[in-house]
Formats: C-alpha cells, sequence, structure tokens
C-alpha cells in the first residue's frame, strides 16, 4: 500500500503548478516525460483500488484485455498533436489529461498486464512501436507545424524521440524472440 | 544422447571444480599474464611521462622541441587511461571468468588473444604520429584540433579489440548460463558483464565519432559539426571513467571482504550497484560538457540531475563497505564504536591499497559532485582542478585497488606466492603513493582555485603577478610526481618479481561467499536484455534533445586545426 502512497504523491507533484509549467514548456518532455509519469503515478496507485475494489476488476477485467484496450485508446488519444494543444489551452482538457493518464491507463495497465498471455504483451509492444514509428515519422517530416504551442524544431526532436523509443522496443522485441529463458532456468 | 548430455554436463562440472582446485589453466594464465605485462609496461612509461610533466609544469625542466609538452601529455593520457586501465580490466576479469565460469571456451581465448594483438597493433599505429608530433591532441581527442588520420584509424583498432573482449565474455557467460539453468551468474562474472556491456556500448558513440573524423582528417570532408563530436566523445569519455571504477568497485565487494576474513555483503544490493551504474552511466557524458555552449540550461540542468543519480550507487557502495568492515572486524573480536578497525589486516598490502583506495574515493566523489554542479563547474572547468579530480579518483581510488589486486592475481596466474618481502614492499610501495598523490593532487586542486589552467606546459604569462603566485603550488607537482615515479617503479618490480621469481605455489583467487543467513536473490537481476533496453532508453531521452539541436541548428562546420 505504500507504492500507493508514493504514486498519489507523484501524481500531487506532477500536478504543482512549477512543476507542470517546466514539464510542458518543452514538447518532448510534455510528451516523453510529464505524460508516462502521470502513467506511472496511476500504475503505483493501482494497487490501493485493486484491494478496494477486487470485484470490480474482477468481474470487468477478467482476462485483461478490456483494461488493456482502455490503456492503448487512452494512450492513442494522447498521442495526438492536436490533444497537447488543447491541453495547454482549455483547462478542462488538462484536467483531463491529469485524471485520464493515472486513472485510465495506469491502473488498468497495472491490472491488465499480469493477466495477459506473452503474446498478447508482444503484440502491444509491437502495436507501440509501430505506433511510434509511425508518430516519429509524422513529427520529423511533417512539412507543417502540428502544435500551435511548439515550434518545429520542438517538433523533429520528439519525432526523434519516438523513433529512438521504437528502437528501444526493436531490440526488446528481437532479444525476446530470439531468448529461450526456458534454457535458463 | 541423454546419457552423453548427462556425461558431458558431469565432465563440465568437474572441469569447473578442478579449475577451481587446481588453480587457472596455463592457456588462460598466460592470456591475463599478457594483458597485466602490457598494463604494467604502460604504467611504467606513462609513469614516466607524467614526471616530466610534473617538472615542466614547476618550472623546473624545459622539454626539448623534438619531445613538447603536448605530445607527453597525449601519449600519458593514451598510455595510462587507454592502454593500462583496459588492459588491466580485461586481464583481471578474463582471469575472474576462468576461475569463475570453469575456464575460458578455447574459442573465447582465441577472440581475446585477437582482441590483444588488435589493440596493440591499433596502439601502435596511434603511437606513431604522437612521436611524429602529427597527434598532439590529448587524449581527449575531439575536434576543432586534428591530428594525422593514421592516428584516429589506430584507436578504430584499439575499439575494435575491445569489442573482441568484449563478445568473447558474452559467448563465455551465455554458455555457463546454459549450462547452470536456474543459477546466478558468479558475481566477479556479473561485474564482468556489466563492465563489457558498458565497454561495448560506451564505446559505440566514440566510433561514430572517429568514423566522421577520418574524412575530415583526410580532408575528404571540408569540416566538421564540433558540438556532435564532442557530446560523442563525452558519451564515451565519462563511461569509460566508470568503467574502471566499476572494475575497482568489483574488488571492493567481491574480493577485500575475503582478504579480511569475512562475507560478503548483500548479494542482492551489490547487483543492483552494478545495474544501476550500466543503466546511468553513459548519459553522465554531459557533465563533462557544462560549460558548452550550444546546450540549453534546461539540458545542462536535467543532467545534473542525471549524474549526481550516478552518485547514489557509490553511496550504497560506501555503505555495504564500511558494514562489512565493521562486522568482520567485531567478528574477531574488535570493540568499541570505531575501535574495531584495530582487528583489520593493516599489514596486509592486498587490503591496505583498495582500503585506501575506498577512502579516497570520499573526496574524489565529493570533488565530482561539485564539478558536476553548474555553478561551481564554471569556476574550475578549465583549471588543474580538473586534472586534480581526476588523479585523486583514477590514480587513486582505481589505480590503487589495481594496484592492491596485483598482489594477488599474478602470483594466481604464475602459480607463485606473495612473499612476506613483496608484501612489506607492497605496504611501502602504498604508503609512497598515497603521499606522493595526496600532494600532486591536493596541490593541484588549490592552484586550480586560483586559477591555474590545466592542459598548457608552464608559463609566466610574462611573468603576471597571479601566475607567479601559482609557482608554489606547482612545486608541489614535482615532488608529489617524483614520489609517484619512485611508486611506480616498485610496483612494476614487484609485479614482474612475482611473476617470474618468487616462489613456486599456489594462490588462491579470493572470492568472498555471502553470509549464511543471506537471503536468496530474486531472478529478475539476470535480465541483463532488460537492463540494456532500458539502458538504450535512458540514453534515447538524454541525447535525442541536445543531438537533434545540434544537428538541425547547426553552425557553419570547424575546418581541422593544428594548433601546435
Amino acid at each position: 500500500m505504500k507504492q500507493s502512497g508514493y504514486g498519489f504523491l507523484l501524481l500531487l507533484a506532477l500536478m504543482l503548478p512549477p512543476v507542470s509549467n517546466l514539464l510542458e514548456s518543452i514538447m518532448i518532455t510534455h510528451m516523453h516525460m510529464q505524460m508516462p509519469m502521470l502513467v506511472f503515478a496511476g500504475f503505483l496507485m493501482a494497487k490501493f483500488f485493486q484491494k478496494r475494489f477486487p470485484q470490480f476488476f474482477e468481474k470487468w477485467n477478467e482476462n485483461g484485455l478490456p483494461g488493456i484496450l482502455l490503456f492503448t485508446i487512452i494512450m492513442v488519444y494522447w498521442s495526438l498533436p492536436r490533444t497537447m494543444d488543447e491541453a495547454l489551452t482549455m483547462t478542462s482538457v488538462e484536467a483531463f489529461k491529469f485524471f485520464s493518464l493515472p486513472f485510465l491507463a495506469g491502473v488498468p495497465l497495472r491490472d491488465s498486464w499480469r493477466k495477459l498471455s506473452s503474446s498478447w504483451k508482444h503484440a502491444l509492444i509491437i502495436f507501440f512501436t509501430v505506433l511510434f514509428l509511425g508518430m516519429g515519422w509524422l513529427y520529423i517530416w511533417s512539412p507543417v507545424q502540428l502544435c500551435n504551442n511548439y515550434l518545429v524544431i520542438e517538433q523533429i526532436t520528439l519525432g526523434w524521440g519516438f523513433i529512438t523509443t521504437a528502437f528501444a522496443m526493436v531490440v526488446y522485441l528481437v532479444y525476446s524472440y530470439f531468448m529461450d529463458f526456458s534454457k535458463y532456468e | 544422447m541423454e546419457t552423453i548430455i548427462r556425461n558431458s554436463g558431469k565432465t563440465q562440472v568437474f572441469r569447473e571444480k578442478a579449475n577451481k582446485v587446481m588453480g587457472i589453466s596455463l592457456e588462460d594464465a598466460r592470456l591475463t599474464k599478457s594483458y597485466l605485462s602490457v598494463a604494467f609496461l604502460a604504467i611504467l612509461l606513462g609513469g614516466m611521462l607524467g614526471l616530466l610533466q610534473g617538472l615542466n609544469r614547476a618550472g623546473m625542466l624545459e622539454l626539448p622541441v623534438w619531445l613538447n609538452y603536448y605530445q607527453v601529455l597525449t601519449a600519458h593520457g593514451l598510455l595510462l587511461v587507454v592502454v593500462l586501465s583496459a588492459f588491466f580490466t580485461i586481464g583481471y576479469f578474463y582471469a575472474g571468468l576462468s576461475h569463475t565460469l570453469g575456464g575460458l571456451l578455447p574459442k573465447v581465448r582465441k577472440m581475446a588473444w585477437i582482441g590483444f594483438w588488435m589493440k596493440i597493433f591499433g596502439f601502435v599505429l596511434a603511437v606513431i604520429p604522437i612521436l611524429m608530433n602529427e597527434a598532439s591532441v590529448m587524449y581527449t581527442f575531439y575536434p576543432p584540433m586534428a591530428a594525422s588520420p593514421i592516428f584516429y584509424i589506430g584507436l578504430v583498432f584499439i575499439v575494435l579489440g575491445v569489442w573482441m573482449c568484449a563478445f568473447g565474455a558474452f559467448i563465455n557467460v551465455a554458455s555457463w548460463r546454459k549450462r547452470n539453468p536456474g543459477q546466478h551468474i558468479p558475481i566477479l562474472s556479473f561485474f564482468a558483464t556489466g563492465v563489457f556491456v558498458l565497454l561495448f556500448f560506451g564505446s559505440l558513440p566514440v566510433a561514430i565519432e572517429v568514423f566522421t573524423i577520418i574524412p575530415w582528417a583526410f580532408g575528404w570532408v571540408e569540416t566538421i559539426n564540433v558540438m556532435v563530436a564532442r557530446t560523442l566523445f563525452w558519451a564515451f569519455g565519462h563511461t569509460l571513467v566508470n568503467i574502471w571504477y566499476l572494475t575497482a568497485v568489483s574488488a571492493w565487494y567481491v574480493i577485500v571482504p575475503k582478504i579480511i576474513g569475512g562475507r560478503r555483503w548483500s548479494d542482492l544490493l551489490t547487483r543492483i550497484v552494478v545495474i544501476a551504474l550500466v543503466m546511468m552511466n553513459i548519459t553522465g557524458g554531459f557533465h563533462h560538457q557544462i560549460i558548452d555552449p550550444g546546450i540549453s540550461e534546461p539540458v545542462k540542468y536535467m543532467h545534473v540531475f542525471m549524474s549526481l543519480a550516478i552518485g547514489f550507487p557509490s553511496l550504497m557502495t560506501a555503505y555495504a563497505m564500511f558494514a562489512v568492515f565493521e562486522r568482520t572486524a567485531r567478528k574477531k573480536g574488535g570493540r568499541g564504536l570505531v575501535g574495531w578497525y584495530k582487528k583489520l589486516p593493516w599489514g596486509d598490502v592486498r587490503f591496505l591499497a583498495p582500503f585506501i583506495a575506498m577512502a579516497a574515493f570520499i573526496p574524489a566523489g565529493a570533488g565530482g559532485i561539485v564539478q558536476s554542479t553548474n555553478q561551481l563547474n564554471q569556476v574550475v572547468h578549465n583549471t588543474m582542478w580538473i586534472v586534480g579530480h581526476f588523479h585523486l579518483t583514477l590514480g587513486m581510488s582505481v589505480v590503487m585497488t589495481f594496484f592492491g589486486i596485483s598482489y594477488w592475481l599474478v602470483p594466481y596466474v604464475s602459480k607463485r606466492v606473495l612473499t612476506p618481502q613483496i608484501n612489506k614492499l607492497g605496504v611501502i610501495q602504498t604508503i609512497i603513493w598515497t603521499i606522493g598523490m595526496v600532494i600532486m593532487s591536493g596541490a593541484m586542486h588549490w592552484v586550480g582555485l586560483l586559477g591555474s589552467p590545466r592542459r598548457t606546459s608552464y608559463s609566466t604569462y610574462f611573468d603576471n603577478a597571479t601566475a607567479l603566485s601559482w609557482d608554489p603550488y606547482l612545486f608541489f607537482l614535482a615532488i608529489g610526481g617524483t614520489l609517484l615515479m619512485i611508486g611506480v617503479l616498485i610496483q612494476v618490480y614487484a609485479v614482474f618479481y612475482l611473476m617470474f621469481f618468487a616462489p613456486k605455489g599456489n594462490t588462491e583467487f579470493p572470492v568472498a561467499e555471502v553470509e549464511e543467513d543471506a537471503a536468496p536473490t530474486p531472478r529478475w537481476t539476470e535480465r541483463w536484455g532488460l537492463w540494456i533496453v532500458c539502458m538504450l532508453v535512458l540514453v534515447g531521452m538524454a541525447y535525442v534533445i541536445p543531438l537533434v539541436d545540434f544537428i538541425v541548428n547547426a553552425p557553419p562546420g570547424s575546418p581541422p586545426y593544428k594548433t601546435w
């Protein structure tokens, strides 16, 4: 339960105006640092909800698929350039960001991950790898500025951030494809 | 078929046991002896060049035109920073792999030999232009200063040789894991894996850098992006520094407890320290660039945080080490709040040298924290302070640990024993080295604070009063350097005596066991692939912002400069 407390503290810290202003002032830290940290905060807090409402998760997330679908929808939503812009200009969208990423992405991710079979896990990583490559391609080679709030150079930086993260995921996929853990364990 | 597999399994188990009882096989021993010989010849030569520099900076020696200060500086750096450290690290860890994994595989041994000769070849190639005064670019060989292309081609061979050894180690560890399913990699081989992972991934950026420099040095392309090259260099440079440090740390965790007759501190903590150092290291390169223009303040701020994060595993190490000392000393009857220290084997050079090395890391680490702090770095960056810092970290914390290791490793691979006389000589050497390095590096720190610049030969700047006020401190560089040279001579004598002339006998490879009631180490510590992916993500996070900025907003590139 301690970790749920830490997760809540992390969420509060990320909500502090100076912290959120700093992280949102750079495009790549907004998307690749603040957003994942919000998901991570929810991931930590998930323990609290799992203990408090075990039946809810049992009933609605029996095999992990509904949870991971919700996670994916939320993540894809926040990958759109327009949503980032709106988060910066409309308070209601900003509030939705601070709610949806921890509670609708982080919590279901934690609950679903253990329930998923390894092929589903790999499918998810492959999906995000493809998505990240696509997003990287979009942000780097887009001829126009995609966000009103960020300069083109920041857009290109974010694109390369997507490509490098996708590269790391490819390394992981290749590693787990060629490694036969049963030989070692 | 099954019987054959079972039998070959048994043969392997027998081989591993025989290896532990009877000592290292002759072929594995020859490999380590060759690596160590090169390492200690490098320190002999590098030490002499160091003394020349110390005497010059004290204003006592004018170097001749045919061997100027910057040639000496470049060769000193290359010999000690690249040759000594790489050859010692590889020789030591290959002996460790051989001891803990039941001998090296024949193909791995062959790879290590190919790596050996590639490095020697590369080193010879790099030294020729230095001697011809065509490569006085110092061991931080980034643009805009350009050396002869031969120098960089030599460096390519050194890197390829290192990769050969890294892959050899991975093959040996993977093969052991296949033969021993469900078991943890022996702790010393775990350290070796971490070190070789860092050696490989840390040298990738410098390989990219050198491949962009070579066409520029040949004149095939006119200009080069200086900021990109510097950043790639320091991604490697910082990692290299921490590779030696991790090598020294391996001896602190694994060897020293055995020598003092104790047991290892938590196995889990040790493995977490290795994983943390491997994951966080490469990004530390940025704190070498704090005063570089072209990196924005927020990015520098982020990297101060990343650099301080590397300090955290070191604090864990400090705690673990002193816990082992106290626990062991109390078991031997030590009493009092600090009175237990009397029970430690102070007369044993195998303990004394690494202990002083560890103690030196307290001020050395504190100095490092000072330097990675933005404002304080502005004060010391281009001064002798930095030189003092890396002589304290490398010249004491790392090299003294290497010396301490040599007093059992060399007899172990030579099937000889450490005699009481050589032990005594070793204690004397340790004391001389300590005094020499404290004097020299202390003076460097101090005179650095007073503004004396680094990377320059002696000058009074037209008898400027401030410059003249540095002279008394610089004098200590000569005194310390002389003491250190005496230390080098004793050390090299001891190593070659132990290798070829000491009485024959069996020396143990001292690997400490964990406590009897130790909790089992979780399996996730063995997921090296996952740690490497985490490291890559971290490196990506750290480098994407500045590198994209350097490349997209690049200023006009720089032509090659020869400033000497």
